[in-house]
């Protein structure tokens, strides 16, 4: 059924058709409204959840791992300072291997208080354990959230689905909504690997050893390395229940491309209208658009800039002292590939500003006209 | 269907139940539950467990808690009323809201006893052989009988006025204290078997009677005498002595009251005098030669006194009564401060000429002493024990004498007097049992926290000899857990009443109001079943048991959580090493 709703309600659907047992809650903008519908959903019984209103982010997640030790489906989303009041326990889920999925609509960080798009919250977060999906449009929130349940459980490691601030969390579109039967094919019912009983009394997450304890956290980076064949796969599927098909990479006129845009979020519509008009004069350009960012998609895009000769990288994040996070991620990506693209870094649209087709037309003439990039990455837009 | 999983899941997760490792090897510090002593009743001079008793009160158990005021003082009806409450200003929650209103809450207990006739359990102690006499039925002389009685002893109480109470009979109105109140308190020391004569007056010889019925005598006749001022004219006509006045007007005797009475004086007595003579229809001036603020009248009746219209004078000196046809004139000297004594104005003649006033009659209340010389204690010397609420005389291979009450009180109050009757009982049985000299260590060992009373309980070995010593003070109260609400308020007759009727001032309060006032205490150091500990406690050791809690010392890691959210500190926590 196709409804015009927001980002934050197609989150909400995708839960309801996950048929998650313990939501946890706490409220911050722009993640309000997910919570919210899921909280009248539960109200209403269109859910069979237990709804917790917690004290703040830490316990949101701390209940979730009670919850999730205990073998059910779970759910919990926020943004900026409560993505980072959680970081402990980001930690904590992915070392105990729980299949956790949360939404983080991407907002910035304080101070100064802003409450607008930045993803240098969920990047931040970056080596916790967590599995990192950045979403384009409502359809892409929906889908993705459905398809978190199943990587998470297939790898047993914690998925964050990112949704833009306002651009995407608030924005009304019109999304399909998957038929519950669908859905219920796609995504059965939770069958942990392992659970706590009292019948069968154990310590989980207890002291471990040296002798032991590196072994664990191997098993964790396999579990990562593991995902992207998992990923595919449930893609497919995905593909061949709903009709609709997402991967890793979404690479768009990038075997001929000289410069290539990568972006990810909402940047990427803006940014395809952009390449189509740079197109129809008569330019070789492409886009990347990087939807899977833990595990990060190396050999995919190895291959999909294999022709090209530069990459003009649009980061809404930084990470202050080096330079945009998918820049950075980028280059490292590449540094043992030949032959390789320059990569030129560029950071727009933070604390929420808008991204035009006139600043990424000039990040793109930037890029064309310059022979060596700026290691630091280069500030779009900068008032003077 | 998803790919094989290609790693192995590896998750820490033991072999067996936690419970296998004993995390409290890891502990060095240990808490434990101790219950302590709450400043109140560290305060009282008669020792009352009063953090027990309002704990009970706001759980609706009043017989209990009236039950837990006679352990340690025969006279909550009296006491509700007249007793100087010295717990109230040391009471914790004066220093967040509002103390306790601890002497309004005995009232109450004393009213729903008789309401619901409670009696009290039996003695504990088994009945013993000796006799003992005690001279005097006032406050500290009945007080002895019942600890002496609860103790096993017979007692015999020789009272020389026509009905026991002394001072509380005699020298306290009406709308202090009913004589209702005090037969109420009374009447369960006879059905303790205490045997009490009237018009029984003794001599000094009685002290000495080589034929007597009694093992000990207990001599307990109180400050019954006025002083006299020493100044000209002091024993014309119509000047009288304030206690004499009081027990005139509760004898029922008709006392004139009209025109102005000038009242010398600044204590209880005076200020009793002043407002008696208002509700006889008078003008009631006090005249007293320190300042308002000095006077040894407790404040709430110089407020009351005020209000009801009585006049007061400070820092002015009578010199000299003269008669002047009908009325007399009293000669005043004007008095100026020069310091400071143990907390009072010190006062010098301001000089000038005196100043004369006119008065129907002059009534000095300027202090008492005791009726009879033989009555006062003698000296300390080699035969003697001196407590700090009573006197033993040992005398020559004679029976023992007992000084107790106001005759060796340095405080004269009627729960000092008490005080002074239970430490005699104690001391008695302590003689009787164990010999003279193990009296004043044995009676060491029965003091509330660092107090100077001590506690029958105590004594007896029941459950206050288990709390620690220490008083807690507000800074260990957990005030987190605690939320501001405002006192009661004690209902009173209204002051047109007031001024023309000897009618009880105090009127009664309702259980609602007495459970909401009770809760209201801190429950300084006593522990009850709150659970905070057995929430907070991240070991989950603290385990809960019907009417107790305990701690499970396998898990506890000593980390004292439960100490520090213990909102009454009745926990403690030490080095495993100093336990």
């Amino acid at each position: 059924m196709r409804r015009v709703i927001e980002g934050s309600q197609a989150v909400a659907e995708a839960v309801r058709l996950s048929h998650v047992q313990v939501v946890s809650a706490y409220p911050i903008t722009p993640q309000t409204h997910i919570v919210e519908t899921l909280s009248d959903y539960c109200e209403k019984g269109l859910m069979q959840a237990r709804f917790m209103r917690m004290e703040g982010e830490q316990s949101c997640l701390a209940a979730l791992i009670g919850a999730e030790l205990m073998g059910v489906r779970t759910f919990t989303a926020t943004s900026s300072q409560g993505l980072a009041y959680m970081h402990e326990l980001l930690h904590w889920s992915s070392g105990a291997r729980l299949p956790i999925v949360m939404a983080v609509a991407n907002r910035a960080l304080a101070p100064g208080w802003n409450i607008w798009a930045d993803q240098t919250d969920s990047l931040s977060q970056r080596d916790t354990g967590w599995i990192q999906i950045y979403c384009e449009d409502g359809q892409d929130v929906l889908d993705s959230t459905l398809i978190a349940y199943r990587l998470a459980e297939s790898v047993n490691l914690p998925v964050m689905v990112m949704l833009d601030a306002f651009y995407l969390s608030h924005t009304y579109e019109p999304v399909d909504i998957p038929e519950e039967a669908d859905a219920y094919r796609f995504l059965p019912p939770y069958e942990p690997r392992f659970k706590m009983s009292t019948a069968d009394p154990h310590s989980f997450a207890g002291l471990v050893p040296p002798v032991s304890y590196m072994e664990m956290r191997h098993d964790i980076a396999l579990a990562m390395e593991d995902a992207l064949p998992q990923e595919v796969q449930i893609e497919e599927e995905f593909a061949s229940i709903f009709g609709r098909r997402y991967s890793a990479l979404e690479a768009i006129n990038c075997d001929d491309a000289e410069i290539v845009f990568m972006t990810s979020g909402t940047i990427t519509s803006t940014t395809r209208l952009v390449v189509q008009k740079l197109r129809e004069q008569g330019e070789k350009v492409g886009l990347l658009k990087i939807r899977l960012f833990r595990p990060f998609p190396t050999d995919l895009l190895r291959e999909a800039l294999k022709n090209a000769k530069k990459v003009a990288v649009i980061d809404r994040n930084f990470s202050f002292g080096t330079s945009g996070i998918f820049a950075q991620e980028l280059r490292s990506a590449l540094c043992n590939f030949s032959p390789k693209p320059l990569v030129f870094g560029y950071i727009a649209g933070i604390g929420g500003r808008d991204v035009t087709p006139a600043i990424i037309e000039s990040i793109y003439q930037t890029t064309k006209s310059t022979a060596t990039p700026d290691e630091n990455g280069v500030w779009a837009g900068l008032k003077e | 269907m998803n790919l094989v999983m290609k790693n192995k899941l590896l998750i820490p997760i033991s072999s067996m139940t936690s419970e296998e490792n004993k995390t409290g090897s890891w502990r060095f510090l240990r808490p434990r539950f101790e219950n302590k002593t709450a400043p109140c009743s560290a305060a009282c001079p008669a020792g009352e467990d009063i953090p027990q008793i309002e704990m009970l009160t706001a759980q609706g158990e009043f017989k209990e808690a009236w039950e837990m005021i006679l352990r340690e003082n025969p006279f909550p009806a009296v006491c509700g009323r007249v007793c100087f409450h010295r717990c109230e200003s040391f009471c914790n929650r004066a220093n967040y809201d509002e103390a306790i209103a601890v002497h309004t809450m005995e009232r109450f207990l004393a009213d729903t006893a008789a309401r619901y006739d409670f009696h009290p359990p039996a003695p504990v102690a088994s009945p013993r052989q000796e006799r003992i006499a005690i001279v005097g039925g006032g406050p500290a002389g009945l007080a002895a009988a019942w600890f002496l009685a609860r103790l096993g002893f017979q007692c015999d109480i020789l009272e020389a006025a026509s009905e026991v109470g002394g001072l509380l009979r005699w020298g306290i109105p009406a709308y202090r204290l009913p004589q209702d109140a005090l037969l109420q308190d009374v009447e369960r020391l006879q059905a303790a078997g205490v045997g009490i004569f009237t018009n029984r007056r003794v001599d000094e010889t009685f002290l000495t009677d080589p034929g007597s019925l009694y093992q000990a005598v207990l001599v307990a006749t109180g400050y019954g005498k006025g002083q006299m001022m020493g100044i000209p004219g002091e024993t014309v006509a119509d000047v009288l002595e304030g206690l004499d006045f009081l027990r005139n007007l509760r004898e029922g005797k008709q006392i004139p009251g009209e025109g102005t009475t000038a009242v010398i004086g600044g204590g209880n007595t005076a200020v009793d005098v002043a407002r008696s003579v208002v509700r006889l229809g008078g003008k009631a001036v006090i005249y007293y030669r320190r300042r308002q603020q000095d006077m040894p009248a407790f404040a709430e009746e110089i407020r009351m006194a005020i209000e009801e219209g009585v006049i007061i004078q400070e820092l002015v000196s009578p010199v000299e009564i003269e008669r002047d046809g009908s009325h007399l004139v009293l000669s005043l000297q004007r008095m100026a401060v020069s310091g400071e004594e143990a907390g009072r104005a010190r006062v010098v003649s301001a000089g000038g000429s005196s100043e004369a006033v006119e008065a129907q009659r002059i009534i000095r209340a300027i202090g008492a002493e005791p009726q009879e010389p033989w009555m006062a204690p003698p000296p300390a010397g080699p035969d003697t024990i001196v407590l700090s609420h009573s006197r033993i005389v040992l005398g020559k291979g004679q029976r023992p004498v007992l000084y107790t009450g106001d005759l060796v009180n340095e405080t004269k109050s009627v729960t000092h007097a008490i005080a002074s009757g239970k430490q005699a009982a104690i001391a008695l049985d302590i003689f009787f049992h164990e010999g003279a000299a193990a009296v004043a260590s044995r009676l060491a060992g029965c003091t509330v926290g660092d107090g100077s009373s001590q506690s029958l309980e105590i004594y007896l070995g029941g459950e206050r000899k288990l709390r620690s010593n220490h008083v807690v003070g507000y800074s260990e109260i957990n005030t987190d857990y605690f939320s501001f609400a405002p006192r009661i308020r004690q209902p009173r007759l209204l002051i047109e009443e007031r001024r023309r009727s000897f009618s009880e001032i105090d009127l009664k309060i309702s259980a609602g109001l007495a459970m909401q006032e009770a809760a209201r205490c801190f429950n300084c150091g006593l522990c009850n079943n709150c659970d905070n500990c057995r929430l907070f406690c991240p070991d989950v050791t603290v385990i809960r048991e019907a009417d107790t809690r305990r701690i499970n010392y396998d898990y506890c890691k000593g980390c004292g959580i439960c100490v520090v959210e213990c909102p009454r500190n009745a926990m403690s926590l030490k080095e495993e090493a100093d336990q």
